[in-house]
């Protein structure tokens, strides 16, 4: 590349001229292939970005989960994860080495693009408006032919075709200069600005960008930022929508939230998938929804007060198996989806199980079990005591079987969300006291609630009713409620407030997203404007005998033809003598 | 319009000008670009972390406040550690009121720093709630420091578990910061000459099963500390 400088000279000079950092430095950030390698290092570094795992969000600065996870990447890479972490390649957009790339580039950039402008802008501003007529014969473009008789219309040829023309004359010869939009030369700048605002978008995303999750559940709320901030805001949870199709597939996830933000509330709306809340370039995304979650109460009835109210999310699932009971006249003695409530399990076996009571005064031991390393859940059914006809009998799905006098049936196996709830109240009462590990099950459930959801049942078809909480741990017998119900056990008032909904809110803020925009549409105006404004500059010299032309012209422009339009409008004579032609 | 173009006289035309660079010294060639684009990053790093407009009023009397003279030991230091004087503070209560730490001189003070949506902070609170209903009588109060919630969030809470004592509103989280608030819960203890004597960082110890404890202050601790504030 040509270099605008005085080193041509002695070779101590350009020694001592290379020992400038400062001019190091900008022959280096002036190199285009210095541009190319470090974006072609960038793209390396992205595409093993994108290839190999990198480091969860929620594990990102948790020394202790970062560890577990290199530990599963361990499986993967095996004797290479440590040099692989060392080098950063877990979280390559995050690592310094990629973001100092970042900035390197954008420096060069800017280096680059200064460099550039003094000819560019000189080239717009003080062009060279009389060539030397070796030119004509030696320009890129060129074209001539014989001068059509008469004045010379090529100047008014190209006022029409929005030239502005500038004339001289020396004796019986006319030079023309001529030039239009000579102003879109400056739109490899606006091109360049582009790529450091979109390089810029990276960083500023990289060091202002955000994002937090939070699982609510209706009614409650959880705060923007972990703990505390000066733009501390909570979202409250209102009311959280699932639509589904009939055979259970989400249709829409919807959320109503209210913000507040100083202690007031200052927006509500509605978030959807696609179109999140916003407010003060804060984004609160819909981003999941859970439909099985419970409000459970407890209040001690010495004092009145509550001693334990949260929404309990149900996230696990436990068997409840149809079972038929009938007796040999063929009368149904127990037709339920049984909701289980003892625990037994060991390396060899999981248990749920639960006694029933007959009518007639029969006991059976009712469950569904599960070997262990199996998937099928198999029902056993065991009437205790010492008769010769008890009931022993184990079903598949499917099977019944007569034993005893009865014949039981195992109709299907149906799933109702539960979970061991850690800490939970005991009656003050209770032989132990204090809290410990409950199960709930709440069986008679549907997607999202008959007030708040348009919900449907997902599988199987739900019992006519509410939803049914089973509390089993707090007393000897499982508590069953249905929603507003209380029960009173050892001093304390367990209550099953209702079913409710969360809504997995993501909170972003991104002002990175407004750079990408305004890198976008400035390189779009860029390049649009480099490749379609058409810019001519052109050089005439009119003799009474011919008229040559020569001038430069935008990318991918046949300056040649236009000249032999041009020609042509004038009513000049046109000949095969062409200049080199330009690109087509 | 004819011009004499004869003064710029005949010139080679370069074509190409966005091939060519041009050095024009260390300060217009890198130091002026570098520091231009240092600007942009500023103005942009102004723009994302500004002071918000339109945020919401906050009366700036509330937060930290100078502790009187007069109840200052000579010697004694002010701030939030085991021995030292536990930081004044000027807050407005959830009930509409005001409340300043100072003026409880000669009781003994639970300064507890939570929030509705910390779950642990809801598993202490009625633990709380039973120690300032047996020991009020002694002289205990509990001061329930909220972290930067809204009263309409916060007062279906202590109506339900009925926080007879004072709930204050830390909405800036001045007063947090002054107590080195790191995580929720957090629990100081303090005496009735403005002492601290304890600090607890929540959550207290995991549940112990099969003895009784209730919630998740276990009960003897808690008790523990309580009377050695009271003295």
């Amino acid at each position: 590349m040509a270099e605008e400088s005085s080193l041509r000279g002695a070779g101590w000079w350009r020694l001592a001229r290379e020992l400038d950092p400062f001019r190091a430095t900008w022959r280096l950030f002036t190199n285009v292939r210095w541009a190319i390698g470090i974006i072609a290092f960038l793209a390396l570094a992205s595409l093993v970005g994108v290839v190999v795992p990198q480091v969860p969000v929620a594990v990102r600065g948790d020394a202790v989960a970062e560890g577990r996870w290199l530990n599963v990447q361990e499986g993967r890479f095996g004797f290479l994860t440590g040099g692989m972490n060392s080098l950063g390649l877990f979280d390559v957009f995050h690592v310094g080495w990629f973001i100092y790339a970042l900035g390197i580039l954008v420096v060069s950039v800017a280096v680059c693009t200064a460099s550039r402008l003094p000819p560019i802008w000189r080239s717009v501003n003080r062009p060279a408006k009389r060539v030397n007529d070796a030119y004509f014969q030696s320009a890129r473009h060129r074209f001539e032919y014989e001068t059509p008789a008469g004045a010379s219309r090529l100047e008014s040829v190209l006022r029409r075709r929005l030239y502005a023309v500038e004339r001289y004359e020396e004796g019986d010869t006319v030079y023309l200069f001529a030039e239009r939009f000579q102003l879109a030369q400056l739109a490899t700048f606006v091109s360049h600005l582009a790529l450091i605002v979109i390089l810029a978008a990276a960083l500023v995303s990289r060091f202002s960008g955000f994002s937090n999750g939070m699982m609510i559940a209706e009614g409650a709320s959880g705060p923007v930022f972990p703990l505390k901030n000066p733009r501390q805001m909570q979202v409250q949870l209102l009311d959280a929508v699932g639509r589904f199709t009939p055979d259970g597939q989400p249709l829409e996830y919807s959320s109503k939230l209210a913000i507040y933000e100083g202690g007031e509330e200052v927006k509500r709306c509605t978030t959807t998938v696609n179109s999140p809340c916003s407010y003060r370039g804060y984004r609160f995304h819909q981003a999941a929804y859970f439909g099985f979650g419970a409000d459970v109460q407890v209040r001690d009835l010495a004092s009145g007060n509550v001693v334990f109210r949260e929404t309990l999310s149900l996230a696990s699932t436990l068997p409840t198996p149809h079972v038929t009971v009938r007796d040999g006249g063929g009368d149904v003695l127990l037709d339920e989806t049984m909701v289980l409530t003892d625990v037994l399990s060991d390396d060899q076996f999981t248990y749920y199980g639960r006694l029933v009571a007959l009518p007639g005064g029969r006991t059976l031991t009712i469950g569904a079990r599960k070997a262990a390393g199996q998937d099928e859940w198999r029902l056993a059914v065991f009437e205790p005591g010492e008769r010769s006809d008890a009931v022993r009998v184990v079903l598949s799905e499917g099977e019944s079987a007569t034993a005893g006098g009865l014949e039981v049936e195992y109709a299907d196996l149906q799933a109702v969300p539960a979970e061991f709830v850690p800490d939970f109240p005991l009656p003050p009462d209770s032989a132990t006291g204090g809290s410990r590990s409950v199960l709930l099950e709440m069986s008679n459930v549907v997607y999202g609630t008959e007030t708040a959801s348009e919900g449907t049942a997902v599988e199987p078809a739900a019992s006519a009713g509410p939803p049914e909480l089973t509390i089993v741990g707090v007393r000897p017998q499982a508590l069953t409620l249905r929603p507003g119900e209380k029960a009173e056990a050892g001093g304390y008032e367990y209550s099953f407030v209702g079913q409710r909904e969360f809504a997995g809110i993501q909170v972003k803020r991104d002002r990175g997203d407004y750079l990408v925009w305004l890198g976008a549409g400035l390189l779009l105006a860029g390049l649009l404007v480099t490749f379609w404004v058409p810019r001519r500059r052109l050089w005439a010299r009119i003799t009474p005998a011919r008229t040559q032309l020569a001038g430069h012209a935008g990318h991918l422009v046949n300056f040649e033809r236009e000249m032999a339009e041009m020609a042509r409008d004038e009513g000049g004579i046109v000949d095969e003598q062409h200049g080199q032609e330009g690109d087509e | 319009m004819a011009e004499d173009l004869r003064a710029t006289g005949p010139v080679e035309v370069d074509e190409s000008p966005q091939r060519r660079r041009v050095w024009r010294g260390p300060w217009r060639s890198v130091v002026l670009p570098i520091v231009a684009v240092g600007a942009i990053a500023g103005a942009i790093w102004w723009l994302d972390y500004r002071p918000d407009s339109g945020s919401s009023p906050y009366d700036a009397r509330y937060g930290p406040v100078e502790m009187p003279a007069a109840l200052v030991p000579p010697g004694m230091a002010v701030e939030a550690k085991v021995g030292s004087l536990a930081p004044d503070f000027l807050l407005a209560t959830l009930d509409g009121g005001e409340l300043r730490l100072s003026d409880l001189r000669g009781k003994a003070v639970i300064v507890n720093l939570w929030a509705t949506w910390c779950a642990p902070c809801r598993k202490e609170m009625p633990q709380f709630v039973a120690a300032y209903d047996r020991y009020k009588d002694e002289g205990l109060e509990v001061v329930a420091v909220n972290v930067q919630e809204s009263p309409s969030i916060i007062r279906p809470f202590a109506d339900d578990f009925g926080m007879k004592f004072p709930v204050v509103l830390d909405k800036r989280s001045s007063v947090s910061d002054s107590y080195r608030l790191i995580g929720l819960p957090m629990t100081y203890f303090i005496d009735r000459e403005g002492v601290i004597l304890s600090v607890f960082q929540g959550p207290f110890l995991e549940q112990l099963r099969g003895t009784r404890v209730q919630g998740a202050i276990e009960e003897d601790e808690l008790t523990r500390r309580i009377q050695e504030i009271l003295g």
